[in-house]
């Protein structure tokens, strides 16, 4: 791998830049160029794929759907808000990266506005209906506080964003098009999937002779659908019909296993991201301040670090319930730590780097001080000790399912492996093999890509491109 | 550069300004001492003009800089910029201040954020001072390039893209870019090559007939001061130990330090006039200087002194090992910074040369 590295930069430093390329840009293609890397990439990119298009790959309800002579999509129908924010961020990011003339943070700022344009319109038709049920189980004032304080903040991003956003007036016209269009579907479509979901429905229509046709998914199961109509549907073993067998209560595995990387995707990603968040913020004010205020700083560390994770999200989902973002919250605010003594580190270096004081000297405000000169400076040990704090998150989350502490009825790996050792010291080895090898895969992926952002970053093997 | 013309306040007056750094040891981080980097440092710059500040690494000359434009807190001491107390400024008062005094670093590699394409490093400072936004933003900066020698286009350009000399220019340009008054160049010129020395040096000079900025031009190589300076400082150990106009300090240095410091100067004449003077014993550690006056131990100028004087006025000190004798009065008083005879405004610090 190390070879590899260094004959990549070697014909990097060749190749004559056709147009000015940013550290991270350089850095980014060193990454990728080793042969580990891509294919870890790969991996994850397949999981991405599986994570937006899950009901579109794996779906009791047809994609369309001929029943007494209507047409129809059933798997439209029964979409929930988050596969269509899902859907509409993609696509939109797949745009975005066609784009050329844009840099990273812009395209960033672009995604998170259509995120607080998309999330409202999606829930609205969902949350108008489950509204009732809020009110009755947490009092009419609290869920008048806390969805104006959500609408709220919502409104300020989408206003205040495009405040911020260097945006020429055409990209402004096409983003505002793409962003009316979007507005349009959904309120005249709204996303209001059925409340009762009977998963056999359509099946039964088949039989009964009522559907003139059907287009199915191509893995013709949902996550969920326990295979009610079918007898003996338990513990299959795979076939041509479950490619994956089936598991303990009958749903089919292949299915679970696609949907279920969105949770492991989720998982990583947002509970890195808390603690990538907490760690910038606490690292950096300990690295710039110094002095005492380093030194309380420190302490806080130690006594979040001493904080055994696994026992504080036992005892958490024992008092509050299963909740995923639970989970995310506590592996997040309990592995920052470590993301703060990186930072907090770097701070102390750059400090004194000349470019900083001339920041100063300059009079820049200590916002622009922190945030644009020193972070994006000291955020490269961040990046590779996250790729490595992905893979941990999602181990966290397949140990709490495994324990039987995990999401009740969402498709998730480690409650797949969970279910391979039954009572009685029944070992199921299909339980055991698929989910397996995916969390196997995924961590071994990020791991991979984080060994290669590590040697695309190291100053030795670069001809002294960085600092 | 005590001769202050009637006509005009001095630009920046600095007066007694001291820089300690503690050293601290053991487990509770105890102050144990100080590193006196600047131990008492005095001057003033007249709008327009470049003052020279010499010395060897460590002298505490890059310090002086740092310290009077306060990116380094200050010990003791003041500095006045336009009469006004420029220490006393605070929060925003001192942000908006900060644009008229700017600096030039040594290092052109660490000196531009590596992040940042080379409009938006010219360019920002700019911005938050409302001097310019937008497409008014992009001409200015694309003016200060062409100014400095470079072409507009770069803008989008990282500053990994360019050599040392260009990364320099981008340098004096981020700092032109908020109009200052003042620049201290600390080591502008020593990291590149002669030839781009020379380029940048008539560039800082132009700069100065044009916009009438003044300099503070610290560096150890005394033919650059020379060339760029009015006058020029001479720092040892924290301290000025000689200040004159750069004419007199070259042509008659009255330090015996300068004395050494000049002879060292390579000359293109192969059979050179002056005797070398090689001065023995390292500089002695700023934690901890020597009693007296600091030079004393490497100082030929009391060693010649002490050899005609009577015993009762020498004293005997020991250098790495071998005795030597010295006039007691400079190895026990400090000397003060004054004026000697030679030529008015010449100044040093030294109880040898009158």
């Amino acid at each position: 791998m190390t070879s590899s590295t260094a004959t990549s930069v070697m014909t990097g430093a060749k190749a004559p830049a056709a147009r000015p390329r940013s550290l991270m840009a350089i850095v980014l293609r060193d990454t990728v160029s080793q042969l580990g890397a891509r294919l870890a990439v790969a991996w994850i990119g397949l999981l991405i794929l599986g994570a937006v298009f899950g009901p579109f790959i794996a779906n009791s309800f047809p994609l369309i759907a001929r029943v007494d002579g209507r047409w129809e999509s059933p798997m439209w129908r029964y979409l929930v808000p988050t596969d269509v924010v899902l859907l509409v961020v993609f696509i939109a990011t797949i745009i975005l990266c066609g784009v050329r003339q844009m840099t990273v943070p812009v395209k960033v700022g672009i995604v998170i506005w259509l995120l607080a344009l998309v999330i409202p319109l999606a829930l609205w038709a969902v949350l108008a209906r489950d509204l009732s049920w809020y009110r009755h189980e947490y009092g009419t004032g609290l869920v008048v506080i806390s969805l104006g304080v959500a609408f709220g903040l919502d409104l300020a991003v989408l206003v205040l964003v495009p405040l911020k956003l260097p945006l020429s007036s055409r990209q402004w016209t096409i983003l505002g098009l793409f962003a009316a269009a979007l507005t349009g579907i959904l309120v005249l479509h709204p996303v209001k999937p059925p409340t009762t979901i009977i998963y056999d429905q359509y099946r039964e229509l088949g039989r009964a002779g009522r559907m003139q046709f059907s287009l199915p998914a191509p893995v013709p199961y949902s996550p969920t659908d326990r295979l009610r109509d079918q007898p003996d549907a338990q513990l299959l073993a795979p076939d041509t019909r479950h490619w994956m067998g089936t598991e303990i209560n009958g749903a089919d595995v292949f299915s679970r296993m696609i949907h279920a990387s969105r949770v492991a995707l989720a998982i990583g990603f947002i509970a890195t991201g808390i603690a990538i968040v907490a760690g910038c913020a606490v690292g950096g004010v300990m690295g710039y301040f110094s002095g005492r205020v380093d030194m309380l700083g420190m302490r806080l560390l130690e006594i979040f670090e001493a904080i055994p994770t696994l026992f504080l999200l036992i005892s958490c989902v024992a008092f509050f319930g299963r909740s995923l973002y639970l989970v995310m919250v506590i592996i997040g605010l309990t592995s920052w730590s470590g993301y703060a003594r990186f930072v907090r580190a770097e701070f102390l270096r750059l400090r004194n780097q000349d470019f900083v004081l001339a920041a100063i000297a300059a009079g820049l405000p200590l916002r622009s001080v922190l945030f644009r000169h020193m972070l994006p400076n000291g955020l490269v040990p961040v990046l590779v000790s996250a790729s490595f704090g992905v893979a941990s998150a999602i181990l966290s989350e397949s140990v709490l399912s495994f324990l039987g502490l995990g999401l009740i009825d969402e498709p998730s790996w480690g409650d797949l492996l969970n279910q391979a050792t039954g009572q009685g010291g029944t070992f199921t080895w299909w339980l055991a093999v698929f989910p397996g090898l995916a969390i196997f895969l995924t961590v071994f992926s990020y791991n991979l890509i984080g060994e290669a952002l590590r040697d695309a970053l190291d100053p030795k093997l670069r001809d002294g491109a960085s600092d | 550069m005590s001769q202050v013309p009637a006509n005009g306040r001095p630009l920046l007056e600095v007066d007694d300004l001291r820089t300690y750094f503690p050293v601290r040891r053991g487990v509770f981080l105890r102050t144990v001492g100080h590193v006196k980097a600047v131990d008492g440092v005095s001057f003033s710059i007249q709008p327009g003009r470049t003052l020279g500040l010499v010395g060897e690494s460590g002298c505490g000359k890059s310090t002086v800089g740092r310290t009077l434009l306060r990116l380094i807190p200050a010990t003791s001491g003041s500095v006045r910029y336009k009469g006004e107390d420029f220490f006393s400024y605070r929060g925003e008062e001192l942000r908006k201040l900060r644009r008229q005094m700017q600096i030039v670093f040594q290092d052109p590699v660490s000196s531009l954020n590596p992040r940042m394409t080379v409009g938006n490093i010219i360019g920002e400072p700019m911005q938050v001072h409302g001097l310019a936004s937008g497409s008014g933003r992009d001409e200015m900066v694309a003016g200060l390039l062409e100014r400095v020698g470079l072409d507009p286009a770069y803008v989008t350009r990282y500053p990994h893209e360019f050599s040392g000399g260009q990364r320099q220019r981008i340098g004096i340009a981020r700092a032109l870019a908020l109009n200052p008054n003042f620049i201290v160049c600390d080591e502008a010129v020593s990291a590149l090559d002669v030839s781009i020395q020379s380029q940048i040096l008539n560039l800082l000079g132009d700069l100065q007939k044009e916009r009438g900025i003044a300099y503070l031009f610290i560096a150890h190589n005394l033919a650059v001061v020379e060339h760029i300076s009015d006058d020029v400082a001479v720092m040892y150990l924290g301290r000025i130990v000689e200040q004159a106009s750069a004419r007199d300090l070259y042509s008659n240095p009255k330090h015996p330090y300068t004395m050494a410091l000049l002879s060292a100067v390579p000359e293109l004449n192969p059979r050179p006039r002056r005797r070398r003077i090689v001065l023995p014993g390292e500089v002695p550690s700023a934690v901890n200087p020597p009693g007296g006056c600091p030079f004393h131990p490497r100082c030929h100028l009391t060693r010649q002194a002490a050899s005609d004087a009577d015993a009762t006025e020498t004293a005997e000190i020991t250098v790495g090992g071998t005795k030597l004798r010295v006039l007691r009065r400079c190895a026990e008083e400090m000397p003060v910074l004054e004026q000697k005879q030679a030529e008015p405004g010449h100044c040093a610090a030294c109880w040898v040369t009158k």
